[in-house]
C-alpha cells in the first residue's frame, strides 16, 4: 500500500494490493466500526497502525491502549453503549484480555464488536504457538478464521454484523499467512462510523455478580445455539470443491486450505473440500451431511486439532463409519510448527498411497549437504542499539553470579552469547515477577530486566508486589521511547496517543516513585561510567530498586537524523588494532566484521556511530572517522 | 497459465519486504491473481528474511514447494544459499553481493566463506547462476540503500516473470516517496542494464 491514506478512497470495486491486516483496517472503514484498540503484537500490528495513521481522517477513535485487556474493555465498553468497536491483539495478548472477554460473553454487546485475534504458528515473534480458536471454546464466542487478506476485510465486516445480530463479541482469528500476506483485495463501500454512544442503565444484565452472572450464562448458552444457526447458514461455510471421487473428503480452514487446494490440484486428486470460515460454532448439520457422502475424510488445520475433534465428535453422534484422517492418532500433519505446501503434501501422501511429484528425499539430501556448516542468522540487536551499551554495563558491573530474569521485546535478544543478559523468559511482565521468587529463594542479586513498552503493559503490578513484599531485585527498564520490536508505536512514555495527537507523557520514574521504590536511578546507557556507577548502586540498596537506562531506539534515530539531513559518521579500525577481537567478543554488533585476513572491519553500511566499541577497545584502536577508505559489505 | 514463484532471501534491513511489495504491485498492475508472502517483528531484527511471491491467474497459498521456485533472487549470498531447497535446475539464481558476516560467525573468530564456494554449492541446484554488482550499482544510483531496487531492476531485465517494465516503474512510483524517487529509478535502470549487458539467455 503506497500510504495508509489511500486506504480513505471510497472506490467501491476497486483492486488493490493489501496486507491481511491492512485489509482488516480497510474492514473497519466499511463496517463503520467507531472505536478502535490494539495493543501492539506481530503478526497484529499493522491494524492498529495503519488506523492510527487515518484514524482522523475518518472519524475513528483509535488508541494503543496499555495492554490488551485494557484494549478489549474499551472496546467492549463503547460496544456496550451501541458503538461498534474492534479491538486488535497477537494470540498472546488474548490470554491477557481473556478475563474481560469471558466474562463480557456474559454480558454482551448492543453494537458490534470484533476482537482480533493473530495466531504465530511456528512462533517466528513470539514466546508460543497456541491455537486462539480454544478460546472461543472456552468463551462460547464465536470465532471467524479468514484465510486470505480479501476474507480478511470481508469477514470484519462480517463479524460486526453477526455479532450485532447474536449480541456477543465475535472473535476474528488470523495466522501470520494471513495477516502477513499481500494479496489483491477487492474494495467495498465506506460506511460512516458512528461514535455517538448511549449507555443504558440495566444491572440484571451488565452488573456479573453471581445472582446476575448465573441467568447471564444460560442466555449465552443460548446465544450459541443461535450462532449455530448463523453457521450452518454462513457464506464462509461451503463445500468450496466439488470433486469427482466420492470416496475422501477435505475439511479445512484458514491458511490450511490454501496448501490443501493446491497439493490436491499438484497430486491431482479430485476431492470434495468443505472449507470453514466459522469455526465456531461449527456447522455440525453441514459437518454431518459431509461426514454420510464420503467414506474417509481428511481434516487439514494449522495448530491443534479443533475441527478434527469436532468431527470425530459429529461422526459419533451420527454413529457414522466415516474413516476420520487428521492429527490425533497417526500424526498425518503435525500440532506442532506451521504447516507448509510441503508438509500437507506429505501428509496427503501418507493418506493415500500417491506417489510424489518430486523426491523430497534426494532434495533433502542434496540441500543438508550444501548448507551443512552454513552460519544460521538468528535476529540480533540492531548495530547502535542502546540495549546493547546496557547489557555491557549490566554484565560488566553484576557478573555471572547476578540472576537475569527478562521479558517480551526487542531486548529478549540480549540473552544470546556475547551479551548473555536473559535467564528466564515467559510472557510480558513476567521478568519482574519471577525475579522475586528467584531473588527470595537463591539470594543471588536479581536484575530483572524490562522495556519501556512492557513496564506500562505489565510491570507496575509486579514492581508494587517487589516494594510491599520487600523483595531485594534491581529493575532494569530499558527505556528506548518507543515500542520498538513491533514496529515503534507509541506507550503512555512517549507523549503520543493513537489519534497522532500529543499528550502528557508518563515518566516510569516517577511511577516507580509512586510505587514507593525507594531508589531510582535514570542513566544514558551511552555515558558509560554514570550507568555503571548508578548500577553499582541499586545493587548495593537492600530492598527493590529501578535503574532506568533511557537512550532512543536506534532505528528512530538514524531515521530522524535521515530526514534531518544530519550526518552519520561511522567509526573506524585504526592502525593500533592488534586483533584481540575484544570488541567482537564482547560486544557482538552486527557492523564488527572479520576480514578475508582475519582482521576486525566495521561495515559503514551497518555503523550508525554508537561508539560502544570504542569504549571497549583496550587499544583506542577504533576512532570515528569521515571520508573515503571504509569497509563495506562487499569489501570485507 | 503456470503459477509464477520467487523466492527473495536476504537479511533484516536489506529491504527485502519492499522489494517483495513492489514485485506485488506490479503483478496486480499486470492484471494477476498474486500472493506476497512476509515476516515481521523479530525476524526482521538483523536476522535471515525470505518472502514468497507466487503470480498467476489464481493462487491460494503465499508459499511455495519446495524444488518449485522459478527465480531465487538472492540479496545475500549466504542467505541465498540457505533457500536452495526451493530450486531446481530451471530455477534462474540470482545473487546480490553485498556479504553480511553472520554475528554468530564472526564471534567464533572466522571470516565470511568464500564466494566461489558459495557458487559452487549453489550450482549443485542450477547452473542459471548471475551474480550482480548491487553494491556498487547502488552506490552509483547515489545510495546504498537501493541494492533492494538495483536487484529488481536485475529481475525485470532477465525476462522471467510475467511483468512488463512499465508495470514496475508504475508500482515503483506508487510506493516509493516523491524525494526518493529518483535515486530508485535510477537504481533500477542499473540492475536493469547490468543484466541487459550480460545478455545471457536465460
Amino acid at each position: 500500500m503506497p500510504n495508509p491514506k489511500s486506504l480513505l478512497e471510497d472506490k467501491p470495486g476497486k483492486r488493490v494490493l493489501l496486507l491481511g491486516n491492512e485489509a482488516i483496517a480497510r474492514g473497519v472503514l466499511e463496517a463503520g466500526i467507531g472505536v478502535v484498540t490494539t495493543y501492539p503484537g506481530t503478526p497484529a500490528s499493522e491494524i492498529g497502525d495503519t488506523i492510527s495513521a487515518i484514524a482522523r481522517e475518518a472519524g475513528i477513535y483509535m488508541e494503543y491502549s496499555v495492554n490488551e485487556i485494557v484494549a478489549v474493555e474499551v472496546a467492549g465498553g463503547a460496544a456496550n453503549c451501541g458503538v461498534r468497536a474492534l479491538a486488535a491483539m497477537k494470540h498472546v495478548g488474548l490470554n491477557v484480555a481473556s478475563d474481560a472477554l469471558i466474562t463480557l460473553a456474559y454480558v454482551g454487546v448492543r453494537g458490534g464488536m470484533v476482537v482480533v485475534t493473530a495466531d504465530d504458528p511456528e512462533c517466528y515473534s513470539s514466546q508460543n504457538e497456541q491455537d486462539s480458536r480454544l478460546y472461543a471454546l472456552l468463551s462460547n464466542l464465536p470465532c471467524l478464521e479468514p484465510s486470505n487478506p480479501q476474507e480478511a476485510k470481508d469477514m470484519t465486516i462480517y463479524a460486526a454484523e453477526i455479532s450485532e445480530k447474536l449480541e456477543l463479541p465475535v472473535l476474528l482469528r488470523t495466522t501470520t499467512r494471513v495477516s502477513h500476506t499481500r494479496a489483491p483485495v477487492v474494495l467495498g463501500k465506506i460506511s460512516k462510523p458512528n461514535l455517538k454512544g448511549e449507555f443504558i442503565r440495566d444491572p440484571k444484565h451488565l452488573v456479573m455478580v453471581p445472582a446476575n452472572s448465573r441467568p447471564r450464562h444460560d442466555v449465552l448458552l443460548q446465544k450459541v445455539e443461535r450462532a449455530k444457526e448463523t453457521s450452518e447458514a454462513s457464506p464462509y461455510n461451503n463445500v468450496a470443491r466439488r470433486g469427482k471421487d466420492k470416496e475422501y473428503g477435505v475439511i479445512s480452514s484458514s491458511s490450511a486450505y490454501n496448501y490443501a487446494v493446491e497439493a490436491l490440484d499438484l497430486l491431482e486428486l479430485d476431492f470434495d473440500v468443505l472449507k470453514l470460515g466459522m469455526t465456531h460454532p461449527l456447522p455440525e448439520k453441514m459437518i454431518g451431511q459431509f461426514l454420510m457422502e464420503h467414506d474417509k475424510v481428511i481434516v487439514i488445520e494449522e495448530l491443534e486439532p479443533y475441527l478434527e475433534l469436532h468431527v470425530k465428535a459429529t461422526a459419533k453422534d451420527l454413529g457414522l463409519k466415516t474413516e476420520i484422517y487428521g492429527k490425533i492418532g497417526h500424526q498425518y500433519f503435525l500440532r506442532s510448527g506451521e504447516l507448509s505446501p510441503r508438509k500437507v503434501l506429505e501428509g496427503l501422501l501418507k493418506i493415500t498411497g500417491k506417489k510424489p511429484p518430486i523426491s523430497f528425499e534426494s532434495l533433502d539430501k542434496k540441500y543438508n549437504e550444501a548448507v551443512k556448516d552454513l552460519p544460521l542468522r538468528p535476529p540480533i540487536l540492531c548495530a547502535g542499539c542502546p540495549h546493547r551499551a546496557s547489557f555491557y554495563i549490566i554484565r560488566k558491573v553484576a557478573g555471572e553470579k547476578a540472576i537475569y530474569p527478562t521479558d517480551i521485546g526487542c531486548y529478549a535478544l540480549g540473552f544470546a552469547p556475547p551479551l548473555n543478559v536473559g535467564d528466564i523468559l515467559i510472557c510480558m511482565g513476567a521478568g519482574l515477577g519471577t525475579a522475586q521468587g528467584i531473588s527470595k529463594t537463591t539470594g543471588a542479586p536479581t536484575i530483572a530486566i524490562i522495556g519501556d513498552s512492557t513496564f506500562f503493559h505489565a510491570g507496575v503490578s509486579r514492581l508494587l508486589n517487589a516494594v510491599y513484599n520487600k523483595h531485594r531485585i534491581v529493575v532494569a527498564v530499558l527505556d528506548n521511547f518507543t515500542t520498538a520490536m513491533t514496529g515503534h508505536q507509541p506507550h503512555p512514555g512517549t507523549g503520543v496517543t493513537g489519534m497522532q495527537t500529543a499528550t502528557e507523557r508518563i515518566a516510569i520514574e516517577k511511577v516507580a516513585e509512586g510505587c514507593g521504590v525507594k531508589l531510582v536511578k535514570v542513566v544514558n546507557p551511552f555515558n558509560f561510567k554514570e550507568a555503571e556507577k548508578a548500577l553499582k548502586e541499586a545493587l548495593a540498596f537492600p530492598e527493590t530498586s529501578l535503574v532506568v537506562f533511557r537512550a532512543p531506539c536506534a532505528l528512530l534515530l538514524l531515521r530522524e537524523k535521515r530526514q534531518m539531513g544530519v550526518e552519520v559518521i561511522p567509526f573506524r579500525v585504526n592502525e593500533k588494532c592488534t586483533n584481540c577481537l575484544a570488541c567482537i567478543k564482547l560486544l557482538g554488533c552486527p557492523a564488527l566484521a572479520l576480514t578475508e585476513a582475519k582482521t576486525v572491519a566495521i561495515n559503514e553500511n551497518l555503523c550508525v556511530g554508537c561508539g560502544l566499541c570504542a569504549y571497549v577497545c583496550p587499544y583506542k584502536a577504533i576512532e570515528q572517522s569521515k571520508g573515503s577508505g571504509g569497509k563495506t559489505g562487499e569489501n570485507i | 497459465m503456470k503459477i509464477f514463484n520467487m523466492v527473495l532471501a536476504g537479511v533484516g534491513g536489506q529491504g527485502i519486504l519492499l522489494a517483495a511489495e513492489i514485485l506485488g504491485t506490479a503483478a496486480v498492475k499486470e492484471g494477476f491473481d498474486v500472493r506476497v508472502s512476509e515476516v515481521h517483528g523479530m525476524a526482521q531484527r538483523g536476522g535471515a528474511v525470505v518472502s514468497m511471491v507466487r503470480i498467476g491467474e489464481k493462487v491460494f497459498s503465499p508459499l511455495i514447494l519446495e524444488g518449485e521456485a522459478d527465480v531465487i533472487l538472492g540479496f545475500e549470498p549466504i542467505e541465498t544459499l540457505r533457500n536452495a531447497k526451493y530450486a531446481s535446475e530451471k530455477t534462474v539464481i540470482m545473487v546480490g553481493d553485498e556479504r553480511i558476516p553472520p554475528p554468530v560467525l564472526t564471534l567464533k573468530g572466522e571470516s565470511y566463506p568464500k564466494m566461489d564456494v558459495i557458487l559452487e554449492r549453489l550450482k549443485v541446484f542450477s547452473e542459471k547462476i548471475v551474480t550482480i554488482e548491487a553494491s556498487k550499482l547502488a552506490y552509483e544510483a547515489g545510495s546504498p540503500m537501493v541494492q533492494n531496487v538495483v536487484m529488481l531492476g536485475a529481475l525485470a531485465a532477465a525476462g522471467k516473470t510475467p511483468i512488463k517494465k512499465e508495470n514496475f516503474m508504475e508500482a515503483l512510483r506508487e510506493l516509493l516517496p516523491a524525494k526518493y524517487l529518483n535515486v530508485n529509478v535510477k537504481a533500477f535502470e542499473l540492475g536493469y542494464q547490468y543484466i541487459k549487458s550480460l545478455s545471457i539467455n536465460f
